[in-house]
Parts: C-alpha cells; structure tokens; sequence
C-alpha cells in the first residue's frame, strides 16, 4: 500500500453512518492512530446513533453516551478517574458541530481554560444532520437547511470556533479532514503525543444527505473545500503559532459549491456569494498572515 | 482508609456485547455494488505487442525484478532494443497525459531498464522437443523473435541470414549510437544458448530456394526485410546514393565521407539515421523534404535529435533533377506548396513551378525501402506482386509464413517482433499445439474520462539521460537508475490493473475493504457508496446494479 496509514482497523463494520459518511470515516481514520488505550466520550451527535444501538457497539475502545452539552466535561471527569487510577489512558471527546459550536460551546470553553488533559474532536458537518438538518451555527452563508430553506438561506457566516479554540492558548489546535488522510493522522499523531493538556481537532465532514450530494462524490467534496481555501488544513500551537499544512491550489469556490445541493441559494445569488468569496479570502489573508508570522524564515519559500 | 478505594476497586463492566458487525448486515442496504475490473491500460491498448504494462511496472515497485521481466517477455522478448528504438506507440495513448497537463509516462525508458538489468538472465528452457524443425529466413527482428517464441515452444530452430552475422537491420541498419552492436550480439548470444541454430552467408533466391525449405522443415518463416531502395523519380538518380547501403557500410565502419557538403532527400527515419550520422562523421548535413514538419512521417524523438546535431532542414523542396558538375553534385530542386490531404491525411505537396539550385559533395535518397518477394511462386502473391497473408502471416501455403517489414514495408521493430511472435504461435497451432498460447483477451481501454489523477505526485518525467562522451559513434543516451524507474512508475495511474495502491481501502467509511497486500471488498456490509469506484486512480473498480448481480 502507497499510503501511510495503519493497516489495522479499530471500527467494525456494520455501522449505521449513511452511505459515504464522512463521520463515520474520520471516525475509522482517527482510530487508527489513537491507540487502543483509550476512551471516546459522545453527546448526543450522528455518532450516537452510528455506533449501533445496545447490546452491540463499532469500536474497539470504550465509548460513554452523554447529554448533548457535557462531551467535555464528562471527558474531563473520565480522564481524572483514570489519573486515580494511574492510568495514562487518551480520553476523547468526539462531538458534531451542535455538541461543540452551538450546546457544547460552555462545557468546551470551560475545560479549554483549565487546559484539561483531553483531546476534544469535533468532526463537523455543518448542521443538525441526524435530526432532520436544522441549521447551526456552523453552517456557512448561503446554506439550504430545513430551518433556512432557499427562500431564507443561512445568512450569518460560520462560527470561527479555532478562533474561539486558539482564544484559549491550548497547547494544540489542528483542522484536518479525511480527503488528506496522511495528513489528519499525523494531527492525530501529534494530538496524542502532547499530554497534559487540551487538544483540539476540527475535522470537516461530509454529510451527502444533508449536503444534498451523490455519496461517491464524498471524498472530493471535502478536497474542493481544502483547495478552494473554504477549509483551510492547519495546526496552531500554544494559541499563537500557526502552520498551514496543506496549501491550496486556488480552485475556484464554484467548484466547491457546484457539488453540493445545499448550496444552490448560495450559486444563484451573486451577491451573496461575493460576500461569501470576500470572507473566505479574508479568513485565508488572516491565516496566510499568522502562518507567516510564525514561520518568518520561511515567507515566499512555500 | 483512602477514600478512593472505591475507585481503584470498581469491577470493570461490560457496557456491549459485541461489534456492530454481528448483527447489523449494512450490505442489505446497497443498490449498486462495487467490483474489482481488470480492464485495459490505454498503454497496453496501443503497443502493438499489447504488453501489459502497468503489470509489470507493479512487480517492478514490489522489487520482483523476475516476474515483470516474464510478463514483459510473453510480448516482447527484446526490451534491451526496443527500450532503445521503439517510436513508444503506448506512451501516446497514456491516459495521464491527456487527462492533464502532465508528460505521459516514460515507458520506453523504464523499460530499457528492465532490458538492462535482465541482459545477463537467460532464455527460459523450452518446452518439451517436438521433434519438429523450423527454418526461419532472416535473422532481422521478426526472425529473432519468431526464432525465439519457436525454440521456446519445444520445436528446432533454424534461422538464415544472407549477411555474415545475425541482426538484420538491428545490427546494420540502426547507428551504433542509437543501438549498441554488442546489444545485438548478447541477444544473438542468448537465442544461440536456447538453441536456436544461426546459419548465415546464405540468401533466400541465391543460396536457398524456399521450395527446399519446405521440403525439408516441417515449417518456413520468411523475414527478409525490406532493403531494396524504391525509384526516387528524380532525374540522374544513379548519381545519388541509397540511403539504408549508407547506413550499413557506416555501421560495417566500410564508408567515408564524399565531402563536407550532404543532402538527404526523404522525411523518415532511415533520412534521419542517414543524416545524423553524416553529420556525425563531420559533414554538414541538408534534409530535402517535399512537405513540412507536420506530414513528415519520422518520429519526433528523431527529428529533434537531428536538429541537436546541428542538421538543417528545407521543407517543400523536392530535388527534380541532379547532375554532376566537376566533383560536385547539382541538384535543382523545386519550391512545392501544401495541397489537399492525400489518402494518408497528410496534405500532399503541389508544384509551384519556381525552380533552384543547390551544390553538395554528396546525395543520399532516403524515399523508403522496399521489399524482395521474387523468391516467392506467383501463387503466393496477389496481383500486385505483394505477398499474400493472413493475419498471422500464412501464405496460401500451410508451411509458409512471412512477415515483417517483408509483409508490411518498412515499419517499426516493435511491428517486426509482434509478426515473429504472431507467425510462431500459428506455425505452433500448425504443427498441432494450439492451446498452449495465453487467450487473447478483449481490449476494455479504460479512458481519460475514468480516471482519477488526484494523486499523482508532481515532478518531472524521466527520460532517458544524455550520455557524457565525446564520442560520437558512442551510444548517445544512457539507462535510468532503479531510483529514476521507481519514481517514475510512482506517477502512472495503472489504468485498469490494480497495483495495491490502497485508495480504496484508506477512503471507505465502513471499513468494507478488507485489506490483505491488496483490496478485497466485503459486500455483506459495503453500503454501495461508490467512493471507492470514485477515487480509484486507475479505475480498477466499477459499479453494478444489485439486481443485476442477484439476477445473474
């Protein structure tokens, strides 16, 4: 095999994700670099229902069901019984983006500030997916949702919640996504590596049925978000320094859009999607700007 | 007491029973489903030995240097002079290059890699003796190579050549700088060590009759060639001097130059060898050609190289007459003009009428070869004088077989070998062995359209180096390292062969590849998403309706 990703699988099959889930994938792909000593904490998210209904579950690590605003907080509680115990155990929290933007922004923030020795992963799919596809306040402008229909597409921009993450100089921050698997398993990597305090992983993750898209077409979705610079693949360290790991290719924005469905509101109105296009230059100029500010030898050398 | 002994001492509990996998049955959910789908490389599609590349560049990347050189060898049993001569039909029709801006693949060159560095292994032994006996007249590239697919076989082999030592055009048509001599004797060493018999000095029609041949061989193929140099039209024609004799004298080191001063008159490749190696010898050579670049029939490769070696070239000239004026040749050329496209499609040059005249020391006409088929009875040829054949080149008589350039005219050695490999497997189905030959399978080019070149790595493509000599007979280029080889086949998509790359595997969501050094796809949970369909590379995979399959 060409790719450098363990072989090893972690996640069963039989899965409840959809057909071309990209949170069942993140899922597979995360497990493969956590380690076997671990802990995965859920609030409610796409993924409760994913691991499969009792008396059977997906992974081969434990996996606590919890209210949709404590995944860090209970991931904090886990991680101190095993410190009792003098275990070295990974506790995760692995939450959609209702469980980390919107109902799980208190229970995050505040174990952010303590800098709690967890690794909180929001695999992001840009709105209430398993529910019907209620808007959140991740989903960008010009989105079709249940609750901004294309009469009313979503107008406020999304959430900039690794501002928010980096606000709180936590040790590691990293977007990542499963269409550049090397490089969300050497985040992983890193993520695990640095112990005694929090870690945050922002994972971009497709939902075809919500994202009103064929599921084959799952994987290049989430690159034309990377390359258009829609999801920009980085890591900030200790809130300040910031490294682009993946640098994109200019693919124009249309393209990223064009695949997806949920977008139409969005392509057949002109104005909105300059907006749209002067914010997604504006938030790569400020991440061009901080990368660069962090790496001063390097400047132009990309 | 600690108040935390409860902690410490909490029994561990079961929270599941058992995986996902023990009841939730996801493939039930499928309407499509995936399947593996060996197809055709459009590089194998349009070698005419249909050799199957991204094969053999698999067992070249797993470091098993012996099967891509067996599977090379079912095709093609010479990649030492076709990774050198071959005009590379395959990497024309590679499907990186037209999905991208990439350079095609640079087959030729890693094949010449795979012919160097299997030089010294032996020919496999052949089959079991049958007993029978074959001659083959004419020891050039189709003589070779149906000598060796015949000596394999188990039959005896007896190849005839009119010149004193084998090798045919591959020994005195092709520069030496182009085409290494001992090449030519390793390979001839090599055919000898299988036992094939070489008898040379003994030319079908002179020495041989073919009804002798017949006579006395269970089968005869002929493969003689086309040397004989076509009428120019040109006026004092017997002033000018052939180019293929030119080339074989030059490479028998047997010829000097007329003078500084050299035309070549022709747009192929014998005008191109015959060129270069004038201006090679010290002459400043002229190329006279009644079209342009664009109908000229030499293969780019070779025209940039004359033009590297300083070669100039008068397009829509087209010599009508020379004579001889003291010790030089005046040759009065007219100025054509592009016209309508011929039966070719090449636009056909139309006379002007506007005359010039130009000196040289020496002309050489490079206007195409033909061929010899007076040793053949009138009931072997048609109408026109050609040979009658088949496909596999039968003539009317069972016995006697032909091909290459002698079938054909003069075309490429990679066409030689394929009729030397196609006359031996009919002349074996002949003497009664028919099902010991691989099928032909059906050609299922997969096209640009179907392939994903999201990850080919980005560099440059790797020819074949410039050699460092100041020779200029020497050989010009040099063999790749197994570094270049391996780096370069990192960037072919392997269209239609699975290569185990594990873009499948990595990218399922369910985890239904199961991976064991290469994809097998568990259909009892795959979903039918077709991700893996999507991000193939080489489009290994398809999608089929499940009701389809269910109904089969």
């Amino acid at each position: 095999m060409r790719w450098v990703v363990p072989e090893a699988e972690h996640m069963a099959e039989g899965t409840l994700g959809c057909q071309g889930c990209g949170g069942a994938l993140s899922m597979r792909l995360v497990l493969k670099e956590l380690g076997q000593d671990a802990v995965a904490v859920l609030p409610a998210c796409c993924w409760s229902i994913i691991d499969g209904p009792w008396p059977v579950h997906a992974l081969d690590i434990p996996v606590l069901h919890t209210a949709f605003e404590t995944a860090a907080v209970v991931a904090t509680g886990v991680k101190a019984a095993k410190t009792v115990q003098g275990k070295d155990t990974t506790v995760v929290a692995w939450a959609g983006d209702g469980g980390t933007f919107d109902i799980g922004l208190q229970a995050l923030s505040g174990a952010a500030e303590r800098n709690e020795d967890i690794l909180f992963i929001c695999y992001d799919n840009e709105a209430y997916m398993n529910t019907g596809i209620q808007r959140s306040s991740s989903t960008p402008t010009g989105t079709w949702t249940t609750t901004t229909p294309d009469q009313r597409p979503e107008a406020r921009p999304k959430k900039d919640i690794m501002g928010i993450i980096a606000a709180h100089r936590i040790p590691y921050a990293a977007t990542a996504t499963a269409a550049y698997p090397e490089d969300l398993e050497r985040k992983v990597q890193n993520a695990v590596a640095i112990k005694g305090g929090m870690r945050f992983l922002h994972l971009l993750s497709v939902c075809p049925p919500g994202w009103k898209m064929e599921a084959d077409q799952a994987i290049e979705v989430m690159r034309r978000a990377v390359r258009s610079k829609v999801f920009p693949l980085y890591e900030v360290r200790n809130g300040r320094d910031y490294t682009i790991t993946h640098w994109p290719d200019d693919l124009p924005l249309e393209d990223y859009f064009s695949l997806q469905g949920r977008f139409k509101p969005l392509l057949g109105n002109d104005e909105m999607l300059e907006l749209v296009r002067g914010n997604v230059e504006e938030r790569w100029q400020t991440l061009l700007a901080r990368h660069e500010a962090s790496h001063p030898a390097s400047v132009g050398s990309n | 007491m600690s108040g935390l002994d409860h902690v410490d001492n909490y029994p561990e509990i079961p929270v599941s029973l058992a995986p996902t996998s023990t009841v939730l049955k996801t493939g039930a959910w499928r309407s499509v489903r995936p399947v593996l789908k060996t197809r055709t490389a459009p590089c194998n599609a349009y070698c005419p030995a249909g050799i199957s590349i991204p094969e053999y560049f698999d067992f070249l990347t797993q470091d098993r240097l012996e099967d891509a050189h067996s599977v090379f060898m079912e095709r093609n049993p010479f990649p030492r002079i076709t990774g050198r001569v071959c005009p590379r039909f395959c990497e024309h029709g590679c499907n990186l290059a037209v999905a991208t801006d990439e350079e095609p693949l640079s087959i030729r060159s890693i094949e010449r890699w795979l012919g160097d560095h299997t030089a010294e292994v032996p020919h496999p032994n052949p089959a079991e003796e049958t007993g029978k006996q074959v001659a083959v007249v004419g020891a050039g590239p189709a003589g070779m190579a149906a000598a060796y697919y015949l000596r394999r076989s188990g039959h005896k082999v007896t190849v005839f050549d009119r010149r004193e030592l084998a090798g045919g055009i591959l020994r005195y048509g092709i520069p030496e700088y182009r085409l290494p001599t001992e090449i030519v004797d390793n390979e001839v060493r090599k055919l000898e060590n299988m036992g094939v018999e070489f008898r040379t000095r003994l030319a079908l029609g002179a020495d041989l009759k073919l009804e002798d041949l017949e006579a006395a061989y269970a089968a005869v193929f002929v493969a003689t060639g086309a040397t004989g140099q076509r009428s120019t039209g040109i006026a004092g024609e017997s002033l000018l001097e052939p180019g293929l004799a030119f080339l074989e004298a030059a490479n028998r080191n047997q010829v000097s130059l007329p003078g500084e001063r050299c035309a070549v008159i022709g747009g192929g490749n014998t005008a191109m060898d015959v060129a270069r190696m004038l201006q090679r010898m010290g002459a400043k050579v002229t190329v006279l050609y009644r079209r342009t670049l664009t109908e000229m029939p030499a293969i780019d490769e070779e025209y940039e190289r004359a033009v590297e070696d300083g070669v100039e070239f008068h397009w829509l000239t087209l010599p009508r007459r020379v004579t001889k004026l003291g010790a030089k040749l005046l040759v009065t050329v007219e100025q054509m003009r592009l016209g309508t496209p011929d039966e070719s499609g090449r636009r056909r040059p139309e006379s002007t009428g506007i005359m010039r005249e130009m000196r040289f020391d020496g002309v050489f006409s490079a206007t195409g070869e033909k061929a010899d088929t007076t040793p053949f009875p009138d009931r072997l040829r048609d109408a026109q004088g050609w040979l009658d054949l088949d496909v596999d080149g039968a003539t009317k008589d069972p016995l006697v077989y032909a091909g290459g350039d002698l079938a054909t005219g003069p075309a490429t050695v990679i066409e030689a070998i394929v009729a030397g490999r196609n006359a031996a497997r009919a002349i074996d189905a002949e003497l009664g062995f028919s099902d010991r030959w691989p099928a032909v399978s059906p050609i299922d080019t997969v096209s640009p359209a179907e392939v994903n070149v999201t990850y080919v790595p980005h560099h440059d493509r790797a020819d074949d180096p410039p050699a460092v000599t100041a020779d200029p007979f020497a050989e010009e280029t040099t063999t790749l390292t197994a570094a270049d080889v391996l780096e370069e086949i990192d960037r072919c998509l392997s269209c239609g062969y699975c290569n185990s790359c594990g873009t499948c595997f990595v990218f399922c969501p369910d985890g239904a590849i199961l991976w064991n050094n290469g994809p097998r796809i568990d259909h009892e949970f795959c979903k039918g998403c077709g991700i893996c369909v999507a991000e193939c590379p080489g489009h290994v995979m398809v999608l089929v309706n499940e009701r389809e399959v269910s109904h089969a």
